[in-house]
Order: structure tokens, then sequence, then C-alpha cells
């Protein structure tokens, strides 16, 4: 097996090419978790997923147990799911309420801020050693909170989050602000699914308009619309399609917005709908979007961004209206996590819409999902062969696009450039041996 | 007599897995009213579809789309596609509930799905509404408690 320096890292990305060892060699993804995995910031979840003093949320970030709670005074804690005794998960309920953890093993209890309560028969331990031992649930290194997404770092030694999201800071406030309140709300759950395949094949997918028509050619109908994706239940809106054609790659695909940022974010414009939201369900929408925001609700309204996809593992679907998580469980395996997101103050009727598209398309019998899961599983497993070594990224070569990880770029269309851009950042976070 | 209804339940209920057995989807939907739904929540004790994610829950629109869509020729998740087999066991008949013309039974179900060398098993509880009709019964809903709703999946296609 090689063994990886910054020279044999650097030789994986080409500018129009990658090499299989990217995505499959289990050396190179343990190098992952270390330097991107173990230095950047990472997305746990949402504020609104533990809504109450005293909830919590158990879930995993970059292989590692986390628990996520908000304490008896409203802050919220992120910490690693391990008793401070002899290691063991405090907590294993997915979700609940409660005022202390309490180890199984020896029944050592921490308060739902992760600070140490007490443990049976303190006399067992010298004086003052249970006093001034740090016996807290240790928190995750570094923690930010930005419009209720939160945010952990495993590194103290972690960029600004600032500098780190840049422009795609905007890319949350335009979802946020869909909201007349100004905020989202995960209250329904979340799906959980996993694909034997590498994480990056689906970050890569994410911004890749190419495959649309052909993986989901299955979701078209004869027209080449595909099912319902946005609007209301009961509502005219309630109609809106994606409008595909599944045939040819007409000028709506080609001419489709793309584009990123530093650090290896990217985006994709919004789909092209088969007509405007309109009916009595939009009108109430608007009128209350029109009553906090004046002028600029028609503008804030407007869905612009179809996906926006956040280094290394997370994004933002605007359409369907959910964050996915991408976890990484190993080189071949990816755990999926799926939070619908509610507009808060919007009409019911299109909340119940939206719920019912995370449904269809991304639950994990989702229309839409499933396709995209046998194609990154059949990538993982072509690519092990001795075929060749690369894989081939070079839609798109002959637009204008800078080919380093520094700035903001535009492209369109089938372009391949999401993935490239994608790969730039992680050249460079996998080379720094800061 | 009831006796006889019984054994009809569970010759309907048979007859229901076997329709998705053989992939029949379409006749698998008319089984349904047209109001009917098929609801999998994706977390235990759900009361209303519209406070959690569900695994499906299709009404006969969503039905028809999904169902038309395992018949296309480039449905690349169902390439080449799952053997299924439904097993229907543990069928009751609820005595509480006493609503004219409607019968609800519960039952066990388990389904062992293969593709691609790969055998997976579900299993959960199972609800069906029947309503009462001349020729026999229809679908008023089905609904299936898997005991993994909150679990980590594989990619789903065939009805449960």
């Amino acid at each position: 097996m090689t063994s990886y320096d910054t020279n044999t890292i650097r030789s994986l990305v080409q500018p129009d090419r990658v090499h299989k060892d990217f995505y499959i060699n289990p050396e190179v993804f343990e190098m992952e978790m270390e330097r991107i995995f173990g230095r950047i910031w990472l997305f746990v979840g949402h504020t609104s997923q533990v809504p109450n003093n005293g909830d919590y949320i158990t879930t995993t970030v970059a292989r590692q147990p986390v628990i996520m709670s908000r304490d008896r005074k409203g802050e919220v804690h992120v910490m690693f799911n391990r008793c401070t005794h002899r290691g063991s998960q405090v907590c294993l309920e997915q979700f609940g309420n409660t005022k202390r953890f309490e180890c199984p093993y020896h029944a050592w209890v921490f308060n739902n801020d992760g600070s140490f309560a007490g443990a049976p028969y303190p006399k067992g331990y010298e004086d003052g050693f249970l006093a001034k031992e740090k016996l807290d649930l240790v928190k995750l290194p570094r923690m930010e909170i930005y419009r209720g997404f939160v945010f952990v770092s495993l590194s103290n030694d972690v960029p600004d989050i600032d500098e780190f999201l840049g422009p795609m800071k905007d890319h949350i406030d335009s979802f946020c602000d869909r909201s007349p309140e100004g905020e989202v709300e995960a209250c329904a759950g979340v799906f959980r699914y996993r694909y034997d395949g590498n994480w990056k094949l689906q970050m890569e997918n994410q911004t890749d308009v190419y495959h649309i028509m052909f993986t989901h050619v299955s979701t078209t109908d004869e027209d080449g619309k595909q099912f319902r994706r946005e609007g209301a239940e009961e509502d005219e809106a309630g109609k809106v399609k994606v409008l595909a054609d599944n045939s040819t790659l007409d000028d709506q695909w080609e001419q489709h917005p793309l584009g990123g940022h530093r650090h290896g974010h990217v985006y994709m414009g919004r789909f092209a709908m088969d007509k405007k939201n309109s009916g009595p369900v939009h009108d109430r929408y608007k009128a209350s979007m029109e009553e906090s925001y004046g002028d600029k609700a028609e503008d804030l309204m407007t869905v612009k961004i179809h996906n926006s996809i956040f280094y290394p593992h997370w994004s933002i679907q605007h359409l369907t209206q959910h964050i996915r998580v991408m976890n990484p469980i190993s080189v071949d395996c990816t755990e999926n996590i799926i939070i619908p997101l509610k507009l808060k103050g919007a009409p019911e009727e299109m909340w119940r819409a939206a719920l019912r598209s995370n449904n269809n398309s991304h639950s994990p019998s989702g229309m839409v999902m499933s396709d995209d899961m046998e194609v990154w599983v059949r990538c993982h497993e072509g690519l092990k062969t001795q075929s060749t070594d690369w894989v081939v990224l070079a839609r798109g070569m002959n637009e204008k696009f800078s080919g380093v990880n520094t700035g903001s770029y535009e492209s369109h269309g089938t372009s391949e450039s999401g993935a490239r851009n994608q790969q730039l950042a992680w050249v460079d976070y996998m080379c720094d041996e800061s | 007599m009831l006796a006889d209804v019984e054994r009809n339940i569970e010759k309907y209920l048979y007859r229901e897995a076997r329709l998705l057995d053989e992939r029949r989807f379409e006749e698998w939907t008319d089984l349904f009213t047209e109001d009917g739904y098929y609801w999998v929540p994706a977390y235990p004790n759900q009361t209303d579809p519209y406070k959690k994610v569900s695994i499906f829950f299709d009404d006969r629109e969503v039905m028809r789309t999904r169902l038309s869509r395992l018949d296309h020729p480039n449905v690349h998740a169902q390439k080449p596609a799952s053997r299924t087999v439904h097993f229907v066991t543990n069928i009751e008949i609820n005595g509480d509930h006493d609503v004219d013309g409607e019968i609800l039974v519960h039952s066990a179900l388990q389904m062992m799905e293969f593709r691609l060398d790969k055998q997976t098993s579900y299993a959960g509880g199972c609800r069906h509404l029947l309503l009462k009709t001349d020729g026999g019964f229809l679908l008023k809903w089905k609904r299936v408690d898997l005991i993994n709703c909150d679990g980590v999946f594989p990619p789903l296609a065939v009805p449960f």
C-alpha cells in the first residue's frame, strides 16, 4: 500500500480528473478524518431539535458519538457521549428530555449542561479528588451557532466561522428569511440511511446537473415533468412540478446557474418550475411575508437556490426544505441524516406539502434518493477495478474557472466545476501540514 | 359466520401480499379507496402523519407515481429488481372498532427482500382498515409499524 505524503496526495487531483484512490483508499480516508474532519467546522444539528430546556439529541460527528443538549438555562451544549470515568456512552436514546445523564456502569451522573454531578460512594476516593479532577462530560473543542445551525470543531485551532462560511452565510440567511418569523424549525424528526460508497461521491453528486435527467429519468412523466416538489396542499401552488426534458440536454439544464466559493463550498441555482406559485395559501404566505418584511417580501419569498453544499459534509436543500448531513462511517460507507425544516409562521398547508415532499423524494424509500444511492454504490464498486485509475471530470473545462481554491466562481449547466472546486479545497486541507 | 368473515379477511390479506410479491403494483393500488392511503411512520406510536416524517405516506396519486416508476425501464434502483416475500400472520379483528361497514384488522408482517446478493428482512405490526363492499373489501388505509422504523435504512422500493 502506498504511504501518502503531500506529493502523492497532490498527484491524486489533476485539473480535469481525479485518481480512484481519492474515493476508495482506506489510508486516504483516515487522513481525511484527521486533516479535514478533524480540523474544520462540522454541522451537528439545529437548535430547534432541542427546543425546550432539558431536551437533547444524540448523533455522531466524524464517527464520534455526541450529545447536543439544552441546559436548564436554555444554553445549547455539544459534548462527547462518553463517561469521564470508564468511557461508557451515557445516553443511547435518539432524543429526549432529562435533567441528568446517568452512566449505566457505576451511576456517575452529569447535569444536562455536561457538568459532573456526582459519583456513588465518594468516600472511596482520596479527599478532594472528585472536586479537583476535571470530570465534566467533555465539550467539543469549539461550538458556534448561526441562526440555529450548530457547528462544532474537533480542534481548537480552526478558522473563524464567518471566514470559513464566507458568502455561504447568505445561503443560510436566504433559507431562514423565507420564514415570516425569520426562523426555521426542525420539528419533524429525521430520516437516516446508509449506502455503501464514499462520502465524496454524494458531495459531488449534489452539484451535478448532468445526471438529473438520466439517473432520475424514472421520476419524470411523459411530459418530462417531475412529480410535485413544491407548493402547498389543496392549492394551485401544490401542483408546481420540476420541469425537466429527459430526452435532451436542453437549454434549461445547460444554462442552469452553478457556483462556489473558497473552502470547497458550492451551490446549484433554482430549478425551473412549470409555473409560478399561486393560490389562496400562497396569498396568505405573501401577506404574512409583507407584514414582516415590507417591500423586500417578494424577493425573500423567491427560492433562488436549489441547494447549498457546505464543505465537507452537509447541505441545505432549499426546494425540498431539508438539511442533509453526510456522515462518513468508513471509506466505503456513508450515513445520511435528512432533517426537514419548517418555515416558522408560514401557512401550515405549506409545511404539510413540504413534509410530504420530503417523504416522497428523500425518505429511505424516496423516489429521488434511492436512484442516487444506487449510482454511488455502483461507482464505488466500479472504482475498485483495475480498469483505469482515473475519473474524468472535464465537463466545463473550457469555461472560466480559476482553478485555485481562493475565491468565488460562477459556472453553469452540466459543468463539473462543482466537483473540481471541492477537490481543490480537499487538496489544500489534506496538504496542510501545520 | 364469524369464521367465514375471518377466513375472507385472511384470504384478502394473503392476496394483497401476493400482489406485492408478484409486483402487480397497479392491482395493489386498486385495492385502496380513492381517498385511501398507505402509511409507514418513521417513529413509533405516531397518531398524525403531519407531525413527523414518514418512510411512506402515499395517497393514491403518490402511489400511482411511485408504482408506475417501478415499471419504468430505467428505474436504476430496481435494476435488477428486488424479489420479495411478504409473510402475514397473527391476524386479529379489532373488536373495539365499531364503525358500520368497516373492519379494523391487526396482523404481524415480515418481508424478506433479496437484491444483488443481499438478503434483508423487515418486520412490524400491521393494521388494515377494510371497507366492506358487495364483492369483498376495499382498503381505507394500511399502516405498517416497523420495529426498526427509526433505525438506519438501506434504500427501499417495494411497499411492506
